[in-house]
């Protein structure tokens, strides 16, 4: 044989080898590994495989779903105090920190032969801001996100092992981020102009000085991060839309009634802390949402329904925790449209 | 663009295919693009800097081929040295005077140190990868020319290539001007020999940093994080996990850089010698990141002297040499200790050597391998922790227990540990891919066919980058 026809017909043993043991690793590994490693990565699918063929309804949360205070009289999750009300039976797919690209995925993964008819998909206002959206720690759910696509199970840990997720660094967030509250520019109008204009500039205005020239730095420190929580205004062009975007779109085609729901802020404390503008934001923004899903999903609107002592965090940052009676209040609305319908 | 990502593993057939297809004389083209592509995917203003560093070199060494006035020539060589080092300053060490203050609210909330802050965030933001690494080969080039030992190169393009040849562009091996290039300049012929040493290399490249050091990443970051709530036993655990974990990152990389070389028909020199097993710290340094070792001991100890003065002065130039060496390694004050303790134990070592008492060489040896390993280890504390207080906590949890949290350790990466040490032992005179060829194809396949389940099966999953890329 001669030497170029030889070197060939190595190669192509050692291709057809290859191809072989993959396909008897990724074999082994799913019969055998695969669950395990879902259960500590990708916890989410894990579940969502264990609740589809016993729930009616699927409840995609983050941590405004389980997280109580000390004092609560009842610890019961949002999506608990809904399953106890309705005869259907409500599953709960929640982690702490998902947002609409990370329930992308699981959706997808929903087995249209399951029992599953509804989802109610919460809408965290926060997970809009540059500040979520840049956040260094998006890189371990990206790589969470990673086990939840659909391709050959060995496959997607390999994919996990070799960052093929965005795997971006802190660093490099870190600078995305400051760049879009430097150039991110906010669009007033005739009641509500924004002089300074972006988040950076709105942050570096002075807040609580008092007579002697003393900043109250605790209140400054919170009123700035309510900038950063709010201070922005959606249009199509950001990734979480596009998630929600495509949530519609999955769930149309998988034919399931979509619910979004709107979680609570703490606009109380939004006035309080930085002014009408940033509440006048809030609406806008919440507005937009009504605008562009009202059409092709059900949605509940809480985002004002809640008095700022229902929010857990008041003192310490803007977030979706709420005491016992606060997540009563949702679970309510909730169950009020659910039975509506 | 990482070595152990998608990208890679698709960027590096890629130009294979291509470097083979081209003619010679526009490959140097090929690969240049490719180097730059490949640094300027981490972030494309990097390359304004290595763009800097390129041009200042090419030209000083120009210049200081046609200029025979001594001093005219140590102005030329001087200018290098502030510009190359100037750079270094700037993007590593200039933070050592800035306040210790978050770059992401410096700007915002503090009032005290504008400019400061605003200096401390642009750094912050801009730290470019791998800049020690090509810092140093221009450097090297420009002593080199500057002592006669080279002539300058004369194609810029092909010296811009020199700088950046993407294989060990980030993290080294760091090569010299009179050993790469030549190479460069070579027509390489296609070598299925070459691609079989490569795939072995790199084989064991990928398994040592996604098996092994990936793994341990978050078993010692847990305990770093808070040793004082570990037992000692735990505390050693993390301590030594911390020493294979950073030799099975770096030389896994070495191993990979090696291994894209060779397809290319470029033979890198090998950076790592199965350094923990060493019987002395002499030979430590010896078969420990062998590129900077050997830069230093030329462009610094030399220089300074070397052995052929007074042993005071010999003595003061080794910890010259150490503590600048670790100093390399970034703005911390812990690199400096890490630097001093490796140069303490060496002028120890040697001042004792003449007291040694006559023991069988192999128990010498076995011996010594565990005393010098375990000195090691303890150094890798100060390297590891992120001030010299954190280091002294670590250190006193090692002394004494003070919690009694334990660490989970996955079955699956005590089984690739194993398969870790058994390899590492086998490779002591020999490197991996000889060791491998040495099976016959059935077993060797085996062998092959494990590794890769581990690499496919059991790598870490933490989002890393590879230790050095921060030098």
């Amino acid at each position: 044989m001669p030497v170029q026809q030889h070197i060939v017909f190595k190669a192509g043993v050692r291709l057809v080898s290859l191809i072989v043991l993959v396909i008897v690793f990724n074999a082994v590994y799913k019969n055998f590994l695969w669950m395990d490693d879902l259960d500590k990565h990708g916890p989410m699918l894990y579940n969502l495989k264990q609740v589809q063929d016993t729930s009616d309804i699927i409840y995609f949360g983050e941590s405004s779903n389980f997280t109580t205070a000390e004092t609560d009289q009842s610890t019961a999750a949002i999506s608990e105090i809904v399953d106890d009300a309705i005869p259907e039976r409500v599953g709960t797919i929640n982690h702490g920190a998902y947002h609409a690209g990370m329930y992308l995925p699981l959706i997808k993964q929903i087995d249209p032969t399951s029992s599953v008819k509804k989802v109610i998909v919460t809408m965290n206002l926060r997970t809009f801001s540059q500040d979520v959206i840049y956040n260094p720690d998006e890189a371990s759910l990206q790589q969470a996100a990673r086990f939840y696509q659909p391709a050959p199970p060995l496959a997607n840990r390999l994919f996990a092992a070799l960052k093929y997720y965005d795997s971006k660094g802190g660093h490099e967030r870190d600078r995305e981020k400051w760049h879009a509250w430097t150039y991110d520019t906010l669009k007033g109008n005739e009641t509500h102009k924004f002089e300074p204009n972006t988040i950076r500039r709105w942050c570096e205005v002075d807040k609580f000085i008092d007579s002697n020239g003393t900043v109250d730095m605790h209140k400054r420190i919170l009123a700035d991060q309510y900038i950063k929580a709010y201070g922005w205004q959606l249009d199509s062009s950001n990734p979480m839309v596009n998630s929600f975007d495509d949530i519609v779109e999955v769930c149309n085609e998988k034919q399931l009634d979509l619910y979004f729901l709107i979680l609570p802020e703490n606009t109380e404390d939004a006035r309080a802390y930085v002014g009408d503008n940033l509440v006048w934001l809030i609406n806008q923004n919440v507005n937009w949402l009504v605008n562009r899903y009202s059409n092709n999903a059900k949605l509940i609107n809480c985002i004002h329904d809640l008095p700022a002592e229902a929010y857990i965090d008041r003192d310490k940052i803007p977030q979706e925790h709420y005491y016992d009676f606060g997540r009563r209040k949702i679970a309510n609305k909730i169950i009020g449209e659910l039975t509506e319908n | 663009m990482l070595f152990n990502s998608v990208a890679f593993l698709l960027f590096l057939p890629a130009v294979v295919i291509l470097y083979y297809l081209l003619p010679h004389r526009y490959r140097w083209i090929l690969l240049l693009g490719a180097s730059y592509f490949f640094y300027g995917s981490w972030k494309v203003e990097f390359l304004s800097l290595i763009l800097l560093s390129t041009v200042v070199d090419y030209s000083i060494a120009r210049i200081l081929d046609s200029w025979r006035g001594l001093w005219a020539r140590r102005a030329l060589v001087g200018l290098s040295l502030i510009v190359n080092l100037g750079v270094l300053f700037v993007f590593k060490y200039l933070q050592l005077f800035l306040p210790d203050v978050d770059p992401m609210i410096v700007n915002i909330y503090t009032v005290d140190y504008p400019w400061k802050g605003f200096l401390k965030q642009a750094i912050y933001f801009s730290i470019p990868v791998g800049i020690s690494f090509y810092t140093f080969q221009t450097l090297s080039y420009t002593l080199d020319v500057y002592h006669r030992r080279v002539q300058p190169e004369k194609h810029l393009g092909k010296f811009a290539l020199f700088v950046s040849f993407f294989p060990q562009l980030v993290a080294g091996p760091i090569e010299r001007f009179g050993r790469l290039m030549p190479q460069l300049n070579t027509k390489q012929l296609f070598d299925y020999n070459n691609f079989q040493t490569a795939f072995r290399l790199m084989l064991y490249g990928f398994f040592l940093k996604m098996c092994i050091a990936d793994n341990l990443a978050p078993l010692v970051d847990q305990v770093y994080d808070h040793p004082d709530w570990y037992s000692s036993f735990t505390v050693l655990f993390g301590t030594m996990g911390f020493g294979f974990q950073i030799y099975a990152d770096f030389a896994g990389y070495s191993l990979i850089a090696q291994g894209a070389a060779l397809m290319l028909g470029i033979k890198l020199m090998d950076n790592f010698k199965t350094p923990y097993f060493s019987p002395s710290i002499g030979e430590f340094w010896k078969r420990w990141h062998i590129s900077l070792s050997t830069w230093f001991r030329d462009y610094l100890y030399i220089p300074l002297g070397g052995s052929k003065q007074a042993a005071w002065r010999w003595a003061i130039a080794i910890m010259i040499v150490f503590v600048v060496s670790g100093f390399w390694h970034g703005a911390n004050y812990t690199f400096l200790i890490w630097g001093a303790i490796h140069g303490s134990l060496y002028l120890i070592e040697r001042m004792l050597k003449p007291l040694s008492v006559k023991v069988p060489q192999t128990a010498r040896k076995v011996l010594g391998a565990i005393l010098i390993f375990i000195l090691v280890q303890l150094a890798w504390v100060y390297f590891r922790a992120d001030s010299v207080h954190h280091a002294g906590s670590v250190l006193s949890s090692l002394i004494r227990s003070k919690g009694t949290s334990t660490l989970q350790i996955p079955y699956h990466v005590a089984i690739v540990f194993v398969v870790f040490i058994l390899m590492e032992i086998a490779q002591y005179n020999v490197r991996v891919d000889a060791f491998l060829g040495r099976f016959k194809t059935p077993i060797r396949w085996i062998l092959y066919a494990a590794i890769l389940w581990c690499i496919a099966v059991w790598s870490g999953l933490t989002n890393h980058p590879f230790i050095y890329f921060q030098f």
